[in-house]
């Protein structure tokens, strides 16, 4: 009998916990949180403590499968990536490099959204790859970008010990990224104050100091309100505003379009609770903003995250320990995975695609000539695929079946496809439409590192063997560079974040021998440089935090007489995203088997539909089957979804609709009707 | 009578166990972090925090194979341990955890699965000077074979069974040894937390805590169920059965009564449908139900609970909440 414990990082939410895996001759038994870790602290989620339970399903992925006669039939490594690699290189060859697209995941190691994105650019010539930043900080990252000159979470955990207030706009953080949530909860048990906006009645809600249950998309008029009481009742951080601040009198100007009456007719709050949270945050000497997919997912998202950008700028609440603006990344290594430029813009460290100094120190790196125009946003690119543009796609370790909006299109374009390659753990609802599907390891199985929401670089290792013929990810990426003529040999998984640090000067002080010790958040140039906790503490990244002036745009869709009902979707706490693990993990699957559609029970009882009962939920693009869980935890007229069940697909729903920058869906509202079945 | 070993005769005796038992040995691989890794090890780590995860994983783990069902309608048990599991550095709390279960998985019917694991395993206790920077922990006092007291630079080995006595048998006698006032200090620590205990069963027992306490309480409950992950007497589980091939194997994993469908029926009826109802039904049942049914709290005042909960609503934190507030 052998037993071993291995320390590594969690697979699930940004928020980067560690644990230990543990194994049994080989077989995974459970988890134990890691005592001594500055996020973990010795405790999980229920996620966490249940991330061994997937690994050993009988579903996984165990050898390559190639579609013949619309069969999938075992194949060769060798035979199967020879197969990838021709093609699309034929398909490159005949339509064009940027015919071919490439979904990279945020479920991968740094190392390994590093290597799919050079395989794209050096290996296939094309600028098309993305991954699913495009469907949750896409709004982030272009936003703060243009504010701050990074769209990274300013500040780190930590501050939620010393904070004074928390204003948690479009964030159910207990649920979603649990061990933040608990911070949260704590910081109120030491008496900061709360501020929630939220039209969910989450269970942070219950301890805030002041509950906004503001209509689905009417951030922009809520956070513009917000500024103009600051700036009307003189409570702005003038100092901050003229030392570090530009277009500030461009905004002040915007703000003449929110006066307050106008503000609480658009986001159906009273002008006193708008007033309030205003006095309450602008009173805070040191007050944090925590954001999530409330805030971005939406077609006017990125204005969404330069509203909340304003607020902290106007207030001076940035660049200090207990401040800042906060956007929680989703997944355990979106962070990363954006670091890495597996984005269609950006290289690693956001470093452009378009600046011909960058493209040639990648291509002197590389030895090969690069692409200059940014390529397709994942969105854009089912669109594309729909239409016959995109004729080829490999996506790694992602299954826009289920998360994409509009399942109706997505499932069109990739069965439009002339070739989809995808890479994975599971059969997932992707991978059926596949021509080919290559068996990965999952994080149990491999070593690499991964960014957590606080840009803390952490290890991930391998614990067990993986399952059948499924190799890493790194590995198969390699084969693939290699078959591109490329230099693709490396030893482990350290020597490509070698390769990543000569490249990139925000990881340049990041190798596997520091990360043995403490984790480290960066930017971390240099090999003596101590990490970096805290971003634009002298002046921003981009030098002047940037004021935004706004303007009110409303969601695109929104309730009518033929789809009454507004329809939010997003995560529930027991799942995480298409459920390809949760699913498959016993005890959360068991709490949480079925799709419910939360209702108000007065739209409930209006509708003739029972505690329990079967409805239908039906919009412009689809139709579903759910069961009705009736609950005041949604205001009446609002109907919530969580999109992880692939026989009841909110995704079937959700409107395609994308923010005009950022390229994200319109997740967070569009019109359904429910009916009983 | 007492014996007394140093460092060497201690990696002698762990050696000559490890010769007949799988023994596991405690472990520090991070600063904080305590655990059972398999003999033979580069450094035992002989004081310190808990031990991670709890030692009765060892015969209960998270997940345990139960029985794999053939096509054939054969059936296979897993195949039981080549040699007796041998565990060392078990401290009090840990082996009161231990003993809960014994009494609970050999109570009728008798779970099989368990006892395969605990059968025959050599239950070695730690007390003495070896918690978080030598800290003094209580004498185990028993439901061990053996116990080592740490006291100055080495140990007095203390048998409770004849088979520790056996495994002590070779070694000096402690001369001038005297536990009189070990047992004192012991008795203090072990008290401390029994009267707190023994405080809040009251109040439960005396319906003096109102709902509402309950609904606080569980409103600060984010439901990451790690109180019942770490708690030693905890052991209630549920079954997963998997299709591999043609075979059916059979899980158990364990389950968790904070919980939704832990007590959730068919219909969907709860009769504990809110989390105000499952928290009070758990400390009931720790505080309550356990002392009726087997004379004994089911809270081996561990601090685990404490240790491993997000938002500070471990056992101790609520029972000196609801003592302050409802005495």
């Amino acid at each position: 009998m052998t037993i071993n414990a291995t320390l590594t990082t969690c697979p699930y939410c940004g928020t980067g916990c560690n644990f230990y895996l543990l194994a049994d001759n080989g077989q995974l038994t459970g988890v134990a949180p890691a005592a001594d870790h500055p996020v973990s602290r010795g405790q999980l989620c229920v996620k966490g403590w249940n991330a061994h339970a997937f690994v050993d399903h009988p579903a996984r992925l165990t050898q390559p499968l190639i579609r013949r006669g619309g069969e999938f039939q075992p194949a060769a490594w060798d035979d199967a990536l020879d197969l990838v690699h021709s093609r699309l290189s034929r398909l490159a060859a005949q339509h064009g490099p940027d015919s071919l697209m490439f979904f990279s995941s945020a479920k991968v190691s740094n190392e390994e959204n590093y290597l799919l994105m050079k395989l794209a650019r050096a290996g296939y010539g094309t600028n098309n790859i993305d991954h699913c930043a495009r469907l949750c900080h896409a709004s982030t990252v272009t936003g703060l970008a243009e504010t701050l000159g990074s769209g990274a979470m300013t500040n780190s955990l930590s501050c939620f010990d010393v904070t004074e207030l928390i204003l948690v706009i479009g964030s159910n953080t207990t649920e979603q990224h649990p061990l933040i949530g608990s911070r949260i909860l704590q910081a109120v048990e030491r008496g900061a104050r709360l501020i929630v906006a939220d039209g969910r009645r989450i269970r942070l809600a219950q301890h805030a100091d002041l509950h906004l249950r503001g209509t689905n998309g009417s951030d922009v008029a809520l956070l513009c309100g917000m500024a103009r009481v600051i700036l009307d009742e003189g409570l702005e951080d003038r100092a901050f505003i003229e030392s570090r601040c530009e277009n500030f009198d461009a905004f002040r100007t915007s703000l003449a379009a929110f006066d307050l009456q106008r503000v609480a007719a658009l986001t159906g709050l009273g002008e006193e609770e708008i007033r309030a949270a205003a006095r309450l945050y602008a009173g805070a000497e040191r007050a944090m903003i925590v954001y999530a997919m409330g805030i971005t997912q939406h077609s006017h998202g990125v204005d969404n995250v330069r509203a909340v950008s304003n607020l902290a700028l106007l207030t001076g609440n940035l660049g200090r320990p207990g401040t800042g603006i906060n956007p929680l990344r989703g997944q355990n290594n979106v962070q990363g995975a954006c670091d890495m430029g597996a984005l269609p813009n950006v290289y690693t460290g956001y470093q452009k695609v378009e600046d011909s100094l960058i493209r040639r120190k990648f291509s002197a790196a590389w030895g090969t000539r690069l692409p200059e125009i940014p390529g397709m946003m994942a969105t854009h690119a089912i669109e594309a695929a729909a239409q016959g543009k995109i004729k080829g796609m490999l996506i790694l370790g992602e299954n826009p079946m289920l998360s994409e909006a509009n399942q109706g299109l997505v499932k069109r374009a990739l069965e439009k496809l002339e070739f989809l390659a995808v890479i994975d753990i599971f059969p997932t609802e992707t991978a059926q439409l596949a021509t080919l599907v290559l068996p990965a390891a999952c994080y149990a199985e491999r070593d690499g590192s991964y960014t957590s929401t606080e840009r803390r670089v952490q290890r991930g290792r391998q614990a067990v063997a993986p399952p059948g013929e499924a190799r890493t990810d790194w590995q198969i990426l390699c084969a693939l560079l290699q078959r591109c003529g490329l230099a693709a040999d490396y030893a482990d998984p350290a020597a490509i974040m070698d390769e990543i640090a000569t490249l990139t000067p925000s990881y340049g002080g990041i190798s596997y021998a520091r990360l043995e010790g403490d984790s480290v958040q960066w930017p971390c140039p240099d090999a003596g440089h101590p990490g970096t906790p805290i971003l634009h503490r002298a002046q921003c990244t981009r030098g002047k935090g940037r004021f935004s002036p706004l303007s009110y745009r409303p969601s695109v869709e929104l309730p009518d007489a033929s789809y009454p009902l507004l329809l939010n979707t997003g995560r529930s706490y027991f799942h995480w995203h298409t459920g390809s693990m949760t699913r498959r993990s016993h005890l959360l699957e068991r709490e949480e088997h079925e799709v419910q559609l939360e209702i108000h029970p007065e739209d409930a009882l209006a509708l003739k539909i029972n505690p329990r009962q079967m409805v239908q939920v039906r919009s412009r693009r689809g139709c579903i089957s759910a069961r009705a869980l009736l609950t005041e935890r949604v205001p009446r007229g609002q109907v919530f979804l969580p999109f992880h069940f692939a026989e009841g697909a909110a995704n079937a729903l959700t409107n395609n609709v994308l923010d005009p920058e950022a390229g994200i869906p319109e997740f967070k509202v569009c019109a359904v009707r429910v009916t009983p079945c | 009578m007492l014996k007394t070993l140093d460092l060497p005769a201690l990696r002698q005796l762990l050696c000559a166990i490890a010769a007949e038992f799988e023994l596991r040995v405690p472990v520090q691989p991070a600063p904080g972090m305590r655990l059972l890794a398999p003999w033979p090890v580069a450094e035992i780590a002989l004081f310190g925090p808990p031990l991670q995860p709890k030692p009765t994983a060892a015969f209960f783990p998270q997940t345990q194979t139960l029985l794999t069902l053939g096509a054939d309608a054969s059936v296979e048990l897993p195949s039981p341990p080549v040699r007796p599991l041998a565990l060392f550095g078990l401290a009090r709390a840990d082996l009161q955890g231990i003993a809960f279960l014994d009494r609970f998985f050999s109570a009728p019917p008798a779970d099989d699965v368990y006892q395969r694991l605990r059968r025959d395993a050599l239950l070695i206790g730690l007390s003495g000077n070896c918690g978080t920077e030598r800290k003094f922990l209580p004498l185990a006092g028993g439901h061990c074979d053996f116990e080592l007291i740490a006291q100055g630079t080495g140990w007095w080995g203390r048998a409770h069974t004849p088979r520790g006595a056996h495994w002590l048998r070779e070694l000096p006698a402690a001369e001038g040894a005297d536990l009189t006032w070990l047992n004192e200090k012991s008795a203090q620590l072990i008290d401390e937390p029994q009267q707190l205990l023994a405080r809040a069963a009251k109040l439960l027992v005396q319906e003096r805590v109102p709902e509402e306490f309950w609904r606080e309480i569980a409103a600060r409950c984010i439901l990451c169920c790690g109180c019942n992950q770490v708690c030693p007497t905890c052991n209630c589980f549920c079954v997963e059965d998997q299709l591999r091939g043609t075979n059916v194997e059979r899980r158990r994993v364990w389950d968790s009564c904070q919980l939704d469908a832990f007590m959730r029926e068919a219909s969907g009826h709860n009769p504990l449908g809110t989390e105000a109802l499952r928290t009070r039904r758990r400390i009931f049942h720790k505080l309550v139900a356990d002392p009726q049914r087997w004379g004994e709290y089911g809270c081996v005042a561990c601090g685990r609970c404490d240790a491993a909960c997000p938002t500070g609503i471990g056992i101790f934190a609520l029972c000196e909440q609801l003592v302050a507030r409802y005495s």
